[in-house]
């Protein structure tokens, strides 16, 4: 019954996607707009389809309905509520379930958003690429991924369970849902992406209008990684939260390029330029999303699963190169027409710095993709397997990072157009010595090594300049100047501060060490001591748990375990870690005693500010929020360039609020109605 | 500003003007595009996996010695095997497709004399208690022995791998993943041929 | 550009005095590790830094807790305190299982790739961004034609 009523939904959902595309793209060929207007309205079919099949599992999986095929290996009698209803997103097929019902969601918000302007053509381009996309999925859920496959032969009493790692801790419950957010979100901008460039219409605006989109997909895919970080700490027992492996840079790929994005399309909005150079960055993040759904799915980088074990493997790799097909082709046919004519006066402003920006993201990106599929490469090349692993990424990513660390102190204090030595100097004054001081007193309290405290001094200069930005700007506006665009752009850069200085402190300031203690014995490391006391054991109906209890600097006692789960023989490990503002101590049971006097092997390591990570990820979120909401009214279209002709002793200051507006050439209207911002040279 | 008063601009002219019509977009997006698709095809033409036989740095050197106590106490040697075929076979009783290999192994060891060729297996992390009831449940009367270090020697990956040595103690192939006997027969028939 | 506040070195006397500050703070945070000599168990923990983890996905040896990896601790911790170097035991496992059991690829060939190409890719890429940057900016002025104006006095409506 579950299945049946599933598969139809799915079945349906695929069809009304179809329909939809072939509706709106009737409609744009023969120039009806009631076609187009009935092909938008698909969307809600579809996003109806997409609730009743997630309904229809999670009712299987709560109701213990075994004869799913996804329920008999993903679920069991004895697993917790919360689990049973995440493991609706534990395995492959029902994270293309899910994956589908956030796309149906947001192409319904879009429909919604947009409807009244259903008949304008570029609306109609943007629905065919999104309803193409989830006619991909859904029929990726037809063939390859089906969640409702049912059991052939006996129908089990109870199932296999959720792969223990997945039953550890609440967070899993969070982390894909929200993930996905932000990966699927990218897929709207996108649509509205190839909808300019088959329509040729770059500068209305559309994709300004879709900037907001593109900031929430960012906001989530951002909390995404870091709940990922999170989850990988508190659950994987390794003591790390970020390894460099595929599945994380997969998610990371997109966010360096809708970060690049983000700011970009600033500079699209000031001076009209780069429009083509940012519908590439929106076709490559939505093409990374997909590249990197392809890595993790079809094992094709582990080096024990066959990459055709299954056929879903060759199904994203195929929309990949369609993907990447209607990009590039759109691009060499249409994008030199297109590009705008505007050119950078001088490197030394905020058009510079967002340039430099792109470069460097581009180059981050680079090095990630290149070092994920590298042993594809080297193995091809000359048929031997190569490994590259943590210490390559680090070491690469480390000069890009600490030059974006400066980019970002220098970039909010330089203006539009062109800088004069005078002003930056000016406003870089007590910034930089910020950065110095705190440099200087890294160094007087004993922190050693050139990496660690360039990133400390540069981070603190980064921070500095954030802060006198948003200082300045609650000074003329009070509590409203910490809201707007550039503020809460300014809350973000504060924290990747946070985060960059967390990350190289727990990574460089690390202790790890293992010991072999008997009941009542203490060990010490760096600073910290660890008191074994002793084991008990204890029977959970899905799994039986040794836990050790370990008094931490003769205070809590934390209880790092062992569990062992009927159906999986190997003992997964859950740490236990005392967070504290200054730093974590990180305890996992390494071998459970045998008898209650034997010795337990105690692993502990300490590393400082690794809470901060957290924290300074929740501070990027909070300040995307507040970047949505709008600060000072401004249209996104207008331009701030200085009118041709005025003598100026100083650029204008940008984005200090409060000031008299700059006079800006009244904007042409054209007939549908969004402005496009006058092109005004500098003298 | 009166909207009469054209504002200087930049000459961008639309298209054709020789000089100007360098089509940069194109290009770069044609030499993107051909990137992606080399990618495309290297991510498709992936190898099959499923092959059993892997290479490894040790095949056509000599066997590291293994040395460890047997499933009764008695020290276990690999050397001591020396003048018959052997197979190294690393298991362990909770793998599951060690389970299904061990049918094979009984199988296998059972079509041949033990005087010329020799299953030796060794434990991959599991407690000499669990081996001893799995063998008495399932068969098998192959030496088993506890060496720890031995995975490393062999430089092992996962489980189940298997290394057929010779009788003079060469490492002649390296096997990832379940045997079967038909399949040994083939590998040692050609092992012996050379 | 009248510059208020007197000469060029009175203005920048901040800047230039962060720099000796800086370069101090830095050169005394390079130098002076601690420690002397590395003690055999820290020797034994860098190298297995440098090895992955057999069975996992992308931990070192140094941080996994299977089985694989601490055997391989252990091999590592008995060949350093038999006398062996960094060099020799590393070779040894490389010996055993083959190149990709070092976390990161080793210069020659084409390992040495995956070094090279990023470097590359950013100095090209930053050489085209200049390159359209300057030639952008040396395009000549054009003032707007008389056919130029009629044409916007046209679409204006007039």
């Amino acid at each position: 019954m579950n299945a049946l009523a599933g598969q139809s939904a799915v079945l349906f959902g695929f069809l009304a996607a179809v329909f939809g595309v072939g509706t709106t793209a009737a409609g744009l060929v023969r120039k009806r707009p009631d076609l187009l207007r009935r092909g938008l309205a698909h969307v809600w079919v579809v996003l109806g389809a997409a609730v009743v099949a997630v309904v229809v599992m999670e009712r299987a999986l709560i109701g213990n309905d075994f004869s799913l095929e996804y329920v008999a290996d993903n679920h069991s009698r004895a697993t917790p509520l919360l689990y049973t209803v995440a493991s609706l997103w534990g395995a492959l097929e029902g994270s293309i379930l899910l994956w589908s019902l956030i796309l149906a969601g947001y192409l319904a918000l879009m429909a919604r958003r947009f409807r009244n302007r259903a008949d304008d053509p570029l609306v109609g381009w943007a629905t065919v690429t999104g309803l193409a996309v989830a006619v991909f999925f859904f029929g990726l859920m037809l063939g390859p991924a089906n969640p409702f496959r049912e059991v052939v032969g006996k129908i089990a009493a109870d199932g296999a369970g959720p792969n223990p790692l997945l039953q550890n801790h609440p967070l899993m419950a969070f982390h894909p849902p929200v993930l996905y957010l932000g990966y699927v979100g990218f897929t709207i901008p996108f649509a509205f992406a190839i909808a300019a460039l088959a329509t040729g219409r770059l500068g209305e605006g559309w994709l300004i209008e879709t900037r907001r989109w593109t900031l929430f997909a960012w906001a989530f895919l951002t909390a995404g990684i870091i709940l990922g970080a999170w989850w990988s700490y508190e659950v994987l027992g390794w003591g790390g939260y970020w390894a460099w492996d595929p599945v994380e840079n997969a998610s990371f790929l997109p966010w360096l390029t809708g970060t690049a994005y983000l700011h970009s399309v600033m500079v699209q909005e000031r001076r009209g330029m780069l429009r083509v150079w940012n519908l590439s960055l929106l076709i490559a993040t939505f093409s990374l999303t997909i590249l990197g759904t392809f890595l993790t799915r079809s094992g094709v980088l582990d080096s024990v699963h066959a990459f055709t074990e299954s056929p879903i493997g060759p199904a994203i790799l195929g929309f990949f190169a369609v993907v990447v097909a209607a990009g590039v082709g759109l691009i060499a046919w249409r994008g030199d027409r297109l590009r705008s004519p505007g050119a950078i006066d001088s490197p030394l402003s905020r058009e510079g710095a967002f340039l430099a920006n792109n470069l460097l993201f581009g180059a981050f990106a680079f090095v990630v993709l290149l070092g994920t599929i590298f042993p594809l490469l080297a193995e091809a090349l000359n048929g031997e397997r190569i490994t590259v692993g943590r210490p390559y990424f680090d070491r690469m990513v480390t000069p890009v990072a600490l030059t974006l660390l400066f980019l970002m102190a220098v970039a909010p204090a330089l203006p539009w157009r062109k800088a004069s030595g005078e002003l930056l100097r000016k406003r870089l004054q007590w910034p930089a010595w910020t950065a110095a001081i705190v440099l200087v007193a890294c160094v007087a309290s004993g922190l050693r090594g050139v990496g660690a405290l360039l990133a400390f001094g540069l981070g603190a200069f980064a921070a500095a300049a954030a802060a006198r930005q948003l200082v300045l700007s609650a000074r003329r506006n009070g509590v409203r100047g910490l809201l707007g665009r550039a503020n809460g752009g300014m809350i973000v850069h504060i924290g990747v501060v946070v985060v960059a200085v967390a990350f190289v402190a727990s990574s460089s300031y690390g202790h790890r060490a293992e010991f072999r203690l008997t009941p009542g014995e203490s060990a010490t490391l760096a600073g910290h001591s660890v008191t074994y006391l002793g084991t008990r054991t204890v029977q959970y109906p899905s799994k039986k748990r040794v836990i050790a209890d370990v008094k931490v600097d003769g205070g809590k006692v934390y209880r790092p375990a062992l569990n062992l789960f009927p159906n999986a023989t190997q003992a997964i490990g859950t740490p236990s870690v005392r967070t504290t503002p200054a730093g974590d101590v990180y305890l996992t049971l390494i071998a459970a005693p045998r008898t209650p006097e034997a010795p337990v092997v105690l692993a502990v390591i300490v590393q400082p500010l690794v809470m901060w990570l957290w924290l300074g990820g929740a501070l990027m979120v909070i300040g995307t929020f507040m970047a949505v909401v709008p600060g000072r009214r401004r249209r996104p279209t207008e331009p701030a360039s200085a009118p041709a002709g005025e003598d100026r002793h100083a650029p204008p200051a940008p984005d200090l609020p409060g000031r008299a507006p700059v006079r800006v050439p009244e904007p042409v209207r054209d007939p549908v109605g969004a402005a496009r911002p006058a092109e005004a040279s500098g003298a | 500003m009166s909207s009469t008063v054209v504002p200087e601009v930049r000459a961008a002219p639309p298209v054709a003007g020789p000089q100007r019509d360098r089509h940069t977009a194109r290009w770069v997006a044609v030499g993107v595009g051909a990137v992606v698709l080399a990618l495309i095809v290297l991510l498709a033409t992936r190898p099959p996996a499923a092959d059993v036989i892997a290479p490894s740095p040790i095949v056509g050197q000599a066997a590291p010695e293994i040395e460890g106590p047997g499933l009764d106490g008695a020290t276990v040697r690999l050397s001591d095997l020396r003048g018959r075929w052997v197979l190294v076979n690393f298991f362990a009783t909770w793998c599951v497709p060690c389970q299904k290999e061990h049918p094979e192994l009984v199988r296998f060891s059972q079509r041949h004399p033990a005087d010329e060729v020799q299953v030796l297996a060794v434990i991959y992390d599991d407690q000499p208690a669990d081996v001893a009831e799995f063998f008495e449940k399932l068969g098998g009367d192959w030496p088993v022995v506890d060496d720890t270090g031995a995975k490393v020697d062999f430089g092992v990956r996962g489980i189940p791998e298997s290394f057929l040595v010779d009788p003079d103690g060469v490492v002649r192939t390296r096997l990832i993943g379940g045997v079967t006997a038909a399949g040994l027969d083939g590998l040692l028939r050609r092992a012996e041929g050379r | 550009m009248s510059a208020p506040g007197g000469s060029p070195l009175r203005r920048w006397l901040g800047y230039l005095l962060l720099v000796p500050v800086v370069g101090v703070a830095l050169l005394v945070g390079a130098g002076g590790d601690d420690a002397g000599p590395p003690t055999a168990a820290r020797r034994a923990a860098s190298i297995a830094g440098q090895v992955r983890c057999p069975t996992c996905d992308g931990l070192s040896a140094a941080e996994s807790e299977s089985s694989a990896s601490v055997a391989i601790r252990q091999e590592i911790r008995r060949r350093v305190d038999d006398g062996e170097t960094d060099q020799q035991v590393l070779a040894f496992l490389v010996g055993r299982y083959g190149r990709d059991i070092l976390l990161t690829p080793e210069g020659s060939g084409v390992a040495a790739l995956v070094w090279a190409l990023p470097v590359a890719g950013f100095v090209l890429g930053a050489g085209a961004l200049i390159l359209t940057m300057r030639r952008r900016r040396s395009e000549p002025l054009r003032s707007a034609t008389p056919e130029d104006r009629r044409l916007v006095e046209q679409a204006l409506g007039r």
